[in-house]
Order: structure tokens, then sequence, then C-alpha cells
């Protein structure tokens, strides 16, 4: 634990001074009466009395549109150039613990066969800084997928409200350590103890019990189950789930221009669209939308996890929190941790 | 009334009159109400009605919804608004009214968003349609409820409608910068189009990439290109339901945009959405004569 103290008041100051050198300084603001992950340019856009922001902020790594090359085709046949890209550093100020581990999870699926370097540059140039939770609502399930309110995982540097309304500064990575340092000014020296408020008590679910669900999942006798197209009928195929969760991942590219000249584009996509998986032979192997919404619960806690190390679930609450017909991922988890 | 609708469940499914029940019924915190497929007579307990039921059921009697189908015959539990949308697809031949059970709910309101709910409908709570409401005792197979006394403004109001005469009085710049900060927002998550019941294309023109008629992109021309088709195909059609804003996680005034085509399409061929099943919307129909020549 540092003793540093990070004042509420001079919270401006670091805008300010992050901003006059061409940094992006997003945080949690308003935006058609909703809290949103946005850049700001004054610490009066900040909004401070939120849960999560309704979107994740895994838009500034991996934007949800991005050029990736430009075409030309001429006499001499097709001019390829692939895009440079050089981000300017990115400041992620009020993350919370739940959003901050999606960056882990995100670079390893963008560097498992091919090194993503629009990703890689973008995430190189960010600085996560944290907000322990002092508030929860009941979507929240950190504890259940076995993450806390206040994990440090994921963060550069994790801040924990005091009750005099300012943060205390626990830097968590080198990268965190050495921005505490540039600005020194800024980050004051604390010469007692502060006294924090309570972390929000989030309990985990009981029914739930995450290694069972996996191991329901590995069998593949489980997959034709009736019980997938009673628990996600209702699910109506959009993409609000996929892309407010700060894991998904998937995208589509596509061509946008002319038949002479033009952009590679990729954007995000969603495992919940019908045309996902549609062949070119016109077979969909995935034809209704209960196994659409199995897939991306078999991605979460089956794939995912047994691929990579890091986490497919974080338990943001953000998928039941956004559907429109209310299907809640935990209700599934726990149906499948009572599976016999 | 739940206790009513719960029996009369109960009965259909019994006497194999349906298949399935489509309702309502309780998230397992009981915060929010939740689609429900009914299948057992000894599962009917599980249906509720109050000012959560926001969602427009209806939705599920599209073809899409194949497995749905495949259950067999379907009741649905509907509110009067929601009844509008299934004359809609009847019209439109998607479903044949023999083929369903509606049961009508009579209803005072919904909440706008569920969110919103502190234990008691008030009215600034409840949406624009729900206060210019001309069906709170619906006409189904069966009606539910008591019988409610109230009549519908002449004129529409509220909050829609005021946005709407607002920006009728604002000049073509300041309209265009104002839906273009508002579809800036679309993150193409097409949620607007999955929740609508008439958005029912097999193939939607934002999927068909030979050509690409519609961007995918997220960027400016992508959105406003699928916002701006999206409202022109349901002009004349729209029952303002709502479920596109209500739906949308960037909250994009999506009523202000269907209900102005609404009044647009009402003025011009005196038609409005989901009163008749047996009256195609007009801007379907190909009629000989027509006053216009251009069409001919």
């Amino acid at each position: 634990m540092s003793n540093k103290l990070l004042k509420k008041e001079n919270l401006g100051k670091l805008i300010d001074a992050l901003t006059s050198e061409g940094s992006i300084f997003v945080a949690p603001k308003m935006d058609a009466q909703q809290v949103v992950y946005a850049p700001v340019i004054n610490a009066e856009e900040i909004v401070f009395d939120y849960i999560v922001p309704v979107n994740s902020f895994k838009k500034f790594l991996f934007p949800q549109t991005e050029p990736i090359a430009e075409f030309n085709i001429n006499k001499e046949g097709v001019v390829l150039k692939g895009i440079e890209i050089e981000p300017k550093e990115i400041i992620i100020f009020g993350s919370r613990p739940c959003d901050a581990i999606c960056c882990s999870s995100l670079r390893s699926v963008f560097n498992w066969d091919f090194k993503d370097e629009f990703y890689n540059r973008r995430e190189d140039k960010a600085i996560v800084i944290t907000v322990a939770c002092t508030k929860a609502d009941d979507s929240c399930f950190c504890t259940t997928v076995n993450l806390t309110p206040d994990s440090p995982n994921g963060s550069d540097i994790l801040l924990r409200e005091t009750t005099d309304g300012d943060y205390a500064v626990e830097t968590i990575t080198d990268k965190g350590k050495k921005f505490v340092e540039r600005f020194a000014n800024i980050f004051s020296l604390n010469s007692q103890v502060p006294s924090h408020k309570p972390i929000a008590d989030v309990k985990p679910i009981a029914g739930i019990d995450v290694k069972k669900v996996k191991e329901y999942l590995k069998d593949t006798q489980h997959y034709e189950n009736p019980l997938w197209a009673e628990l996600a009928r209702k699910c109506i195929g959009c993409g609000a789930c996929t892309f407010a969760c700060p894991t998904c991942h998937c995208f589509d590219i596509v061509d946008e221009g002319s038949a002479y000249q033009g952009k590679r584009i990729k954007n995000w996509d969603a495992c919940q669209f019908e045309f996902f998986t549609l062949h070119t032979s016109g077979h969909n192997p995935r034809d209704t939308q209960y196994k659409r919404w199995r897939n991306r619960f078999m991605c979460k806690f089956n794939f995912y996890p047994n691929k990579f190390s890091s986490r497919g679930c974080v338990g943001c609450g953000r998928c039941i929190r956004v559907c429109p017909v209310r299907l809640d991922i935990t209700e599934v988890m726990e149906k499948v941790s009572n599976q016999p | 009334m739940e206790n009513t609708l719960r029996q009369k469940a109960k009965e259909l499914l019994e006497k194999g009159e349906v298949k399935v029940v489509i309702g309502y019924g309780w998230n397992k915190q009981k915060t929010h109400t939740t689609p429900v497929f009914i299948t057992k007579p000894g599962d009917a307990g599980k249906l509720v009605f109050n000012p959560l039921c926001v969602n427009n059921l209806s939705l599920y009697l599209t073809k899409k919804f194949s497995d749905i189908k495949a259950l067999g015959k379907p009741a649905i539990v509907a509110k009067g608004c929601d009844i509008k949308t299934i004359a809609v697809l009847i019209s439109e031949s998607q479903i044949k009214r023999e083929d369903i059970v509606i049961i009508g709910m009579t209803c005072n309101g919904v909440v706008y968003k569920q969110e919103l709910w502190k234990g008691e409908l008030k009215p600034e709570i409840m949406p624009t349609k729900c206060h210019n409401c001309d069906v709170r005792n619906p006409l189904a197979d069966f009606v539910i409820g008591e019988k409610i006394d109230f009549k519908a403004p002449d004129e529409p109001t509220g909050m829609v409608f005021d946005k709407i005469k607002g920006l009728d009085k604002s000049s073509n710049t300041e309209r265009w910068d104002f839906w273009f900060e508002h579809f800036s927002r679309c993150t193409k998550c097409y949620a607007c189009r999955q929740i609508c019941p008439l958005c029912y294309c097999e193939r939607c023109i934002a999927e068909k990439n030979m050509p690409q008629w519609i961007e995918t992109s997220a960027h400016q021309r992508g959105n406003i290109a699928w916002n701006l088709k999206r409202a022109m195909d349901l002009a004349g059609r729209c029952t303002f339901c709502g479920e596109c804003e209500r739906a949308c996680p960037a909250n994009i005034p999506l009523n202000l945009v269907n209900q102005k085509l609404a009044l647009v399409v009402k003025d011009a061929f005196g038609h409005k959405a989901g009163y008749d099943e047996k009256v195609h919307p007009p801007m379907i129909v190909f009629n000989m004569e027509d006053e216009e020549d251009f069409i001919k």
C-alpha cells in the first residue's frame, strides 16, 4: 500500500496536464441520461456516483469500427496498403475491477495465434485507473465468479474512496507506478492513514458453482439437453449483451468503398446474430436462437477458460441490465449448477 | 386478475386447445418481468400481470422463432397495444387469426422502463403510449381484468408528441444535427430490429452484402443509413408499442422518428396502424385506382 492520495480537487489538474500532452482522458460521464465511459476534458464532466457505466471501456482498446487496410485497383492491379496505428496515451479513469480485468481477456485472444497490433499498441498506451466499488446493484455478481469489488487484477492503479471524498492510491503495475511518479505534484503524500469508505458487499449467489458449470459444459453429452431451449427460448438475437460485455471480442471484416478504392474495416460482430455462423452453402449450424445463446454461455464458461488462463465472464452484470427480455445469465448459471 | 389469467391458461392447456401460453413471469429476484413459455398446466401459476409487463410478446408469434412455433398452437397474453401489433401481423399474412388464441388483459398502463418501478404506477413513469391509450379494454378471445374507464385524449399528447412538435418547429439543419447526434451513439446491436415484432424479414437489408446496401460499420454513414431505413420500413405499420426505444442500449429516441412518420401517414392516407387486421398498411399496397399517377 502506498501512502499517496489523489485529492478529488486535483483531478482537473491531472486532466489538464494529460490533455495538454495530447493524451485522452476517459471517465464515466452522463450521455443521453446514462453513465458511459467517454473522453472528458474537464473534471466537471465526471460522474462519481455510478455502479458501472452502461458500456465497457473495451471500445477504446478495440474500437467498434476500425479501418485496417486501404485498397486501390488500377491498371497495374490491386494496391493494398496496411494501416499502421500510433495510438495516443489513453487514461481510463474510474474503471471498475470487473472492467479492468477485461484487458487480460482481450489480450489473450488478440495474441493467441496472430498478434493483433491494433489491439496491442492501444493497450500498451492505456493506463487503467480503477476505483474500487462502494456500491453494487442486484445485477452485480463479481464475487460469484471469484472476483471482488476491490480486486487489483488488470488495473495499473487502484483507488479506494476515502471518507473525505478523496482517493487512497495503490500502484499495481510498473506502468501505474511510473504514472504516479510522473505526476508527483498531483498525487500528494499522505501523512496519516486515511479512512476508507466500506467496499460494496456483494454476496456470491448461493446456488451457483462456477466449477460445476464448467464441468457440465465440458461434457458434450449435455450439448443437446432440452434445458438450453427452455432457458434461452426468449432470447431475441440482438447484440446488446455482447456489445456491452467487456470480454466479448468477435469481429467481422468488411470492405467499404467503390469497386476501385476503399477500406478494409474490422467491425464488432456478435455470436447472437443469426448470420454469424451462416455458411456460404446456406447451412447454419446454429439455426435457432437458443443455440446461439448456448454458444455465448459456452464461450464464457467453457471455451474461453479452457483455452486461456484469463476470464470469459467477469460478473459485471451488463448483459443482464441491457437485455430487452431480461435473460439473466446468473439464472442460467444456477440452473446448470443444479443439474444432476 | 392474475388468478383468472392463470386459471384460463391452465384450462386452455389442459383441454389441449393450445400447446403453449406465451406470457409474463417474474425473474428470480422478482424485480423484473420476463417472457415465459408455459407448456404444462401445472406451470400456469408462474404467469403474472402487472405494470412491469412492458414487453410486446407478439414478437414471439413471428416465423423466426421456429422453436416456439414447433411447440404447437400458442395462446398469447397481450395488452391492447400488443394486440395492435398482432393485427398488423395478421394483415401482412405473417400469422393467421385462427392459429392463435389471444388472452387480452385490461391495462391501466405500464412503466416506461422496469427500472423506474418503485411500487406505484405514477403518470410520470408511464410511456407516452399509455397516456394516449384507446385500447385499455382490448378486443380478444378472452378478456381478463376489470373494465377500465379511461378516455384517450382527442389529440395525441405527452412527451413524445411534445418533442415532435418542437422538432417540427426547428430548421432542417437543426433537425439534421439532432438526429446526427443521436444516431452517432448507435452501436449496430440491432436490438431495435430484434425486439420489433414487425421487423420480421427473413433476411434484413442490413445483412445483404451483394451489394452492401447498408454499411455494417457503426460510423455516421452506416448508422444514419440503418436508422433511416428502419424508420421508413415502419412508416404506416408501426403501432407505437415503443419496444425499440426501450430496448436501445444507447437511448436513441426512436419513438420520435417512428411516431412522426405515423403522424405523416395518418395525415396523408387517414391510416392508423393496428386497428383492423383486414386493412393493409398504405405503404405496402398497390392500387389501380390510386389517385396519384406517378406510381402507374
